[in-house]
């Protein structure tokens, strides 16, 4: 029995008095970090819930269901954000990131549950891909969210677009990494090579002199 | 065999594409360039999906959710280039009676998906999202074809088109699938759409002359 519920309380505590004591980014860091890791518990009701209605097998449900359910868990709490508070560039992209480290996070604490802490090799590939690869996720969405269109509706459209880049990208991801040998290799080794190449192409495509760009957030 | 070679093809040819369109916004650093990248590369990833579970697990996805949520956001990266283009002119109207016949055809082939297990929401996605790009494409081409303004644009919109006329061809071919030969139309309307692919950074590169 893995009781997840607990372990969220346990964890939130005290980030949620550090929200209270906190002021300004801090408290909203740390408000999206909580944010993140309570995506992650919903993610896996929801995951749940939609691999019984479509009479899913655990395999489909990791590989097909879960990449699309946690990937629109995670950016809802920021779409919430950028529709009510209209946050400038540069915050709403550190918040879409620090909620996909507190979703990661509290990954990777379930994952501790489960299989327990003793292989240092395991968890350093845990931490460095699967920990890495909601960032990157998270960082399509970040890259495309003030810059890449200028209009409003136009920026809602690609935004969506940008979480089907996304979606498609865990799920390539998971593909791999549910393989044995060099193929997983491969998939743990794929989050770190794209956070290169997307900070590479984004410090290009926008020059970080201009502070709404999205090199600022990298 | 043939199948797996029509993909490989299409695999390489997108990745053509989005290379080039990758180079061209990196040089030119415009969105335009950038959506035709976000377009081929987001096919790209979802043919990548589909290619994998099929070399992995020996079937195609039973549910097919990522793939197809991920072509459709590369025709709404393609709708973003078109409108980019238009100079980010978002009610634009043309008026021709021919026109009304995008909403019959792509609700036809809605209704059409649905009666072979299509989910409503993925049928409301695709009419949505085809029946605006089907009424900026064949709007432009028909109104503005003898434009001299136009001249540049026109294969832009042509070879959209072409993409999109295939990608329903492919869909519905593939409901009476007629086995791994070269007479299947599926893997001829496929490799058309993978062409049209790598045609549209020329065609770009020569609209944006204009």
């Amino acid at each position: 029995m893995n009781y997840i519920e607990n372990t969220f309380v346990c964890l939130a505590a005290p980030l949620l008095v550090a929200v209270v004591c906190m002021k300004e980014k801090a408290r909203r860091e740390i408000f999206f970090l909580i944010i993140g890791m309570t995506s992650c518990l919903l993610s896996s009701y929801i995951s749940t819930f939609v691999a019984a209605f479509q009479g899913a097998d655990l395999l489909s449900a990791s590989l097909e269901i879960s990449p699309l359910v946690e990937e629109i868990m995670k950016f809802f709490p920021v779409m919430i954000y950028l529709l009510i508070f209209e946050p400038n560039a540069r915050d709403a992209a550190d918040c879409t990131i620090m909620t996909a480290i507190g979703f990661a996070t509290f990954e990777n604490v379930c994952f501790l549950m489960d299989n327990g802490a003793s292989g240092l090799f395991i968890l350093l590939i845990r931490g460095f891909s699967t920990g890495t690869a909601h960032v990157v996720c998270a960082l399509f969405v970040a890259v495309g969210l003030y810059r890449l269109w200028d209009k409003e509706w136009l920026r809602a459209a690609g935004i969506l677009a940008l979480l089907a880049v996304s979606v498609t990208f865990h799920g390539i991801f998971n593909i791999l990494v549910s393989q044995k040998g060099a193929v997983a290799v491969i998939g743990y080794i794929i989050p770190l090579v794209t956070i290169v190449l997307v900070t590479w192409v984004a410090r290009h495509l926008f020059p970080a002199s201009d502070d709404h760009s999205a090199s600022a957030v990298l | 065999m043939i199948e797996r070679l029509e993909n490989l093809l299409q695999l390489v040819l997108l990745g053509i594409c989005a290379g080039i369109s990758l180079k061209r916004s990196l040089t030119t650093k415009k969105h335009t360039w950038a959506m035709l990248f976000l377009s081929a590369f987001v096919y790209f990833l979802g043919d990548l999906y589909w290619q994998f579970y099929m070399i992995f697990y020996g079937e195609t996805p039973p549910y097919s959710f990522i793939p197809y949520l991920s072509w459709y956001a590369s025709f709404l990266f393609l709708l973003m280039l078109i409108i980019g283009i238009e100079g980010g002119e978002r009610r634009k109207r043309y008026h021709n009676a021919f026109l009304w016949l995008i909403p019959v055809f792509t609700l036809g082939a809605a209704a059409f998906y649905t009666s072979r297990g299509v989910g409503i929401i993925d049928a409301i996605i695709s009419v949505s999202i085809f029946s605006a790009l089907f009424y900026r494409c064949l709007g432009a081409l028909i109104s503005r074809f003898k434009e001299d303004s136009f001249k540049n644009s026109r294969m832009l919109y042509i070879l959209i088109l072409i993409c999109l006329v295939c990608e329903y061809t492919s869909n519905i071919t593939s409901c009476f699938w007629m086995g791994d030969t070269l007479l299947n139309p599926y893997f001829w309307s496929d490799t058309i759409l993978s062409l049209s692919f790598l045609l549209l950074p020329a065609a770009l590169k020569k609209a944006e002359e204009e």
